[in-house]
């Protein structure tokens, strides 16, 4: 009896050990997802998690990527930087040299992008990082990419918005310190604001630091500051924290923001408070038509929310990679030599015609694209209210 | 079976540390040479980096698989060897014990050394998480001068790494490479491994400086206060850096020179190792003890409390600034927010894991932590309740950690091993 | 003159969560000397398990099945949660704290660093990611006195955070068991020899502290409807700097550190530039502490580590 049962287990190893040979076909390509799953925004992480699967089971429902003739089964590597630059670094020097991902796509935050940037590119393996927006991610690194536009192009949209819609003269902003993508947005509208109305024209620039809830401070003293109007480039969780306590405070002027109030939480959050503002943003998810519709859609039956502006930027940065694969026309299996390819085919990419807009790469691997003023309506959609193109 | 573990137990029991990294040069040579092919033999995709860990976790099918390959590579020949060389090692050992003790260190390090970098040689994967996890052992060991040996609760050290981490990446970058916020590099950059170990010691110094400003307040008298001082630091030195616009506020500082290689920061872990264990079994560091254990009788005993309190802060301080800075050099990035709460969980979590007052404890915590982390990451969430319930399981048994208050004794672990007598 | 005032009500207002959530942390520590790293989680808990009932209760109201006024709702809410967050703070204390009880005290606050970590994770997997919105229960309105804007959600947050500091106090001196718990505090290894039991009194201590953080969870979830479960940490390092500095096992001396430590930040904010609030506030905190190293009410003694 004791026999028998040793002869089972050991031909249930060695089924388990010689079986996997059989899927293990050289026909793959792996995709690399850097995402912050746990740690200070799950919610992106997320966002970005569910995305990818969404355009994997697309690639499935294909029959798999077809490059030069040829179809290759495609598999995801998805790691969680926990939100932490180190944890990003060792996830992608991880995918890199370990899982040998062609491509990868994130991390979200510029905290970890930064870094992880430097190893793709000391790697030579091309990334594109979706939502981050700090400069350095990209600057010098000719194998990274990014999925959105830059806060000096944000920045003066809304500052030119605001200036012919409402004729407005003085604002006021408030954002985290602690931060750097709401930082560096708001010195940048304060800059173009500047130019627009002269120096001192921003009559109030607030600050408070991440995981503040209370800015009744601040709101005071930019209300005493006899502002017309206040820019607040911050998530969603906080927006609706600021314009609540914005109104309690007597604030019954407009309260603008940027592309980071572009998630269906925003309004689910700060409810009528947030009705009638306006935001710039990459997508218009109310009055969206095509493919843009069509993946909100899918987004929302599946997962059961509207998809934010990470998803939305993810869904178009794994487009690209697709098309940038899908151009190079040929993978060797040789590592190297096809990551150049995909980072070349990628660059060379033109009028992308994204989700988010259309996109074609700078130098830099910035990409230029438009920005959509956003308006919430009455019944707290976004509503499509104008385009603004560089 | 009893007889059988008792049989493996004491002809185990004779093999010296020696043998030991005999066996595991002889392992990680094993991987070199047989490591790919035996890993496609058994269908693993690649060599497992983690001892399979990862690979496990990842794809359950392949759990056999790693299990053989891990016995094959490093149980069966680590154990083979440190057996089989364990007479020739004891001689070895021996002989050198007759040596100045020095000589014996460093062929042990030489080894140990070896070891690693041929291991971590395989994949680059394994070169960051071995450096990641050095880190972590300066980080802890410095923090248990302060929490363990000293027995204050002290919650500063993010800050001090912080400090550390600027202070050096603004000497290296300022000088030694053109960047957009200090200008043009002010020395040729050949010069730059050379003064690496300058810019360091001057990151330590600025942590110290910065414990200064803790020390003063908080050890006029005895008591907790130096958990919210130190915590108060902590908040105020990221609150700083977040203003500093010299060194790039909240969007961080990048672009450091890549000079925190292996041997630069296996030597620095050993430095920061031999140098607190000798301070902690100095004079100082037994007056350190009298003063965790009953102040009064220690002042009684012409113990100077205060400034013995404030030596051995400054100097903890100093190790963690010297930490931060090779931590900064290492990922080429820093950020203030890098520095916070999350840090300090990390930091304290590995050093009541690892066990107070001892430094073995700090180096066990920190290597068991840092590489758990990294072999659980697939497991995503679930892997921030495991750690914690793990821990709270360790504290629960070992309220002082897995191995506290314990020697660190270099001439007992060099030493040869006798048979047991029976 | 507005602007000044205006500020002080703000700062009332975030000054009695600081001040709610560091009574917990203080009660522990005066009376175990335990740091509860635990207790800004524990905050979380009891806002997401208000947030819980909260819906519960209107989505029951609006089937029609039973007819709650609002107000009546946000008591029924403020109890349940106060009682269900007691609870899960004596399984904390059962499971983190009562095996360590003779173990060095760090250890103890590791283990409730741990447990927190359990807490939010746990809530992570249950929940998603997902930020929930506090349902608002009663309605915002704003009263302009003299430039100065006062919501009743103001208000009431203070009221209610004074009335629960007052019952605290009158527990703790006219109860019996406020008495175990205060000769706990005063000498923690006669006092089981007087037939206290120790235990009984930590899980007391601890369902109390829950209770108040539960409480400070659902007024934090009427002013600052956006619930995370990262929500606490914050919270509750910035109310353990605030216990300790009011002394240990001072009610009074939580409460007023706590308020002080809203004050600081807020009119720091007013005053400086916004951007050094946490640079200028912690380093007056810094400066209290070197000149009044006990805290404000705590006794000049030397707290001995367990170890």
């Amino acid at each position: 009896m004791k026999k028998q049962f040793a002869a089972f287990l050991l031909a249930i190893l060695f089924a388990l050990i010689f079986a996997p040979h059989a899927w293990c076909g050289k026909n793959t390509i792996k995709i690399g997802i850097n995402a912050p799953i746990t740690g200070d925004i799950p919610k992106v992480g997320e966002g970005t998690k569910f995305t990818a699967r969404m355009w994997l089971a697309d690639i499935k429902a294909a029959g798999g990527l077809k490059v030069g003739g040829k179809t290759y089964q495609v598999e995801l590597v998805i790691e969680d930087n926990e939100s932490r630059a180190e944890s990003a670094v060792k996830v992608n020097t991880k995918m890199i040299t370990e899982d040998e991902v062609l491509v990868i796509v994130g991390p979200q935050a510029s905290k970890q992008a930064v870094p992880a940037g430097e190893v793709a590119n000391n790697y030579k393996t091309p990334l594109i990082s979706p939502w981050s927006t700090n400069p350095d991610t990209t600057k010098d690194r000719p194998y990274v990419f990014r999925g959105c536009f830059l806060d000096p192009f944000q920045g003066p949209v809304l500052a030119n918005f605001i200036t012919k819609e409402f004729g407005l003269k003085k604002a006021a902003v408030l954002y985290d310190v602690a931060s750097d993508y709401p930082k560096g947005l708001a010195e940048f509208i304060k800059k173009a604001w500047e130019e627009l109305h002269g120096s001192g024209s921003v009559v109030a620039f607030e600050s408070f630091t991440t995981k503040d809830a209370d800015f009744s401070s601040q709101l005071t003293k930019i209300i005493r500051s006899g502002a017309e109007v206040i820019f607040t480039p911050q998530y969603y969780n906080e927006v609706a924290l600021i314009v609540q306590q914005a109104h309690e405070l007597g604030w019954n002027k407009p309260i603008v923001g940027s592309d980071s109030w572009g998630s269906a939480e925003t309004v689910e959050l700060c409810g009528k408070d947030c009705y009638g503002l306006f935001f710039s943003t990459h997508y218009a998810a109310a009055g969206a038509t095509g493919a843009t519709k069509v993946f909100i859609d899918r987004y929302k039956k599946q997962y059961g929310y509207v998809p934010d502006d990470a998803a939305a930027l993810t869904w178009d940065s794994l487009l690209i990679v697709q098309e940038a694969i899908c151009a190079c026309g040929k993978i060797t299996g040789n590592m190297e030599k096809d990551r150049k390819c995909v980072r070349d085919a990628m660059a060379r990419i033109k009028e992308f015609d994204g989700i988010t807009g259309k996109m074609t790469f700078t130098e830099d691997g910035d990409p230029i694209k438009c920005a959509v003023i956003v308006r919430i309506s009455d019944k707290g959609e976004f509503e499509f209210y104008k385009s603004v193109c560089p | 079976m009893k007889q059988l573990k008792e049989n493996i137990r004491s002809s185990f029991s004779r093999v010296p540390l020696l043998g030991w990294l005999f066996g595991a040069l002889i392992a990680v040579w094993l991987e070199h040479l047989a490591g790919d092919p035996l890993a496609a033999a058994l269908g693993l995709p690649k060599i497992p980096v983690l001892f399979g860990c990862v690979i496990m976790l990842k794809k359950p099918v392949l759990i056999p698989a790693a299990v053989i390959y891990v016995l094959l590579i490093y149980a069966l020949p680590v154990a083979a060897v440190a057996r089989l060389s364990a007479s020739f090692a004891n001689r070895l050992a021996a002989r050198m014990l007759n040596l100045p003790i020095f000589f014996s260190v460093a062929i042990h390090l030489g080894l140990l050394y070896a070891v690693l970098h041929m291991w971590s040689e395989m994949s680059a994967y394994r070169v960051i998480t071995l450096k990641l996890t050095l880190i972590a052992v300066m980080l802890t060991l410095s923090l248990n001068i302060i929490n363990g040996y000293m027995g204050e609760f002290s919650c500063s050290h993010p800050g001090f790494m912080a400090l550390g981490a600027y202070a050096a990446s603004a000497f290296t970058v300022a000088l030694f490479v053109e960047d957009k916020l200090f200008g043009q590099a002010l020395l040729p950059s050949a010069l730059g491994p050379f003064m690496f170990p300058l810019a360091l010691i001057a990151g330590g110094m600025v942590a110290a400086l910065g414990a200064l400003a803790i020390a003063i307040p908080s050890f006029r008298t005895r008591g907790d206060y130096l958990a919210i001082i130190s915590l108060a630091f902590m908040f105020i030195v990221k609150s700083m850096i977040e203003n500093l616009e010299v060194v790039g506020g909240p969007r961080g500082l990048s672009s450091q020179p890549d000079w925190a290689n292996l041997p630069t920061v296996f030597g620095w872990t050993v430095a920061c190792v031999w140098i607190i264990n000798n301070f902690v079994r100095s004079t100082l560091g037994k007056a350190l003890n009298a003063v965790r254990d009953e102040e009064t009788a220690a002042n009684a005993m012409t113990v100077d409390t205060r400034r013995t309190k404030i030596i051995a802060f400054l100097f903890a301080a100093f190790w963690a600034g010297v930490a931060g800075g090779l931590f900064a050099h290492v990922l080429r990035y820093v950020n203030p927010a890098t520095f916070g709460i999350q840090k300090l969980a990390e930091v304290l979590a590995m050093v009541y894991f690892g066990g107070l007052n001892s430094v073995y404890g700090s180096i066990v915590g920190a290597v068991s932590l840092s590489l758990l982390g990294e072999a659980l990451r697939p497991l995503e969430i679930l892997k921030w309740l495991i750690i914690p319930l793990l821990l709270i399981l360790v504290m629960i048994f070992r309220p002082t950690g897995l191995v506290a208050f314990k020697e660190f004794n270099v001439k007992n672990l060099v030493k040869p091993r006798q048979r047991r007598k029976e | 003159m507005a602007f000044f005032f205006q500020n002080l009500v703000n700062a009332l207002q975030w000054g009695s969560f600081y001040a709610l959530i560091a009574l917990g942390y203080s009660m522990v520590y005066g009376v175990l000397m335990l740091f509860n790293f635990a207790h800004g989680d524990i905050f979380m808990v009891g806002a997401y398990i208000g947030f819980g009932v909260a819906s519960g209760l209107v989505a029951l109201t609006s089937t029609g099945a039973v007819a709650l006024p609002n107000w009546s709702i946000l008591m029924l809410t403020i109890i349940v949660s106060m009682f269900l967050t007691a609870f899960v703070g004596m399984i904390v204390e059962r499971i983190g704290y009562r095996p360590l009880r003779d173990a060095p005290r760090a250890s103890a606050a590791i283990t409730g660093l741990m447990i927190g970590i359990i807490l939010e994770t746990g809530n992570l997997a249950l929940l998603g990611a997902r930020r929930v919105r506090f349902p608002s229960l009663i309605e915002s309105t704003t009263y302009n006195i003299g430039g100065v804007f006062v919501t009743n959600k103001k208000i009431m947050i203070v009221v209610v955070s004074l009335l629960l500091m007052f019952a605290l106090n009158q527990f703790v001196r006219r109860t019996k068991w406020g008495m175990a718990m205060r000769a706990m505090a005063f000498d923690y290894v006669v006092v089981p020899l007087m037939g206290v039991s120790t235990n009984t009194i930590a899980a007391l201590t601890f369902a109390l502290g829950s209770a108040l953080a539960a409480a400070a969870g659902i007024l934090f979830g009427l002013a600052y409807p956006v619930l995370d479960p990262y929500m606490g940490i914050v919270f509750g390092w910035k109310a353990f700097v605030a216990a300790i500095l009011g002394g240990r096992g001072s009610i009074l001396g939580a409460t007023l550190a706590g308020f002080l430590l809203g004050f600081i930040e807020i009119f720091v904010a007013m005053i400086f530039p916004s951007t050094l609030r946490d640079l200028i506030a912690y380093s007056i905190i810094l400066l209290i502490l070197t000149f009044k190293p006990h805290g404000f009410f705590g006794e000049p003694y030397s707290a001995r580590l367990r170890l």
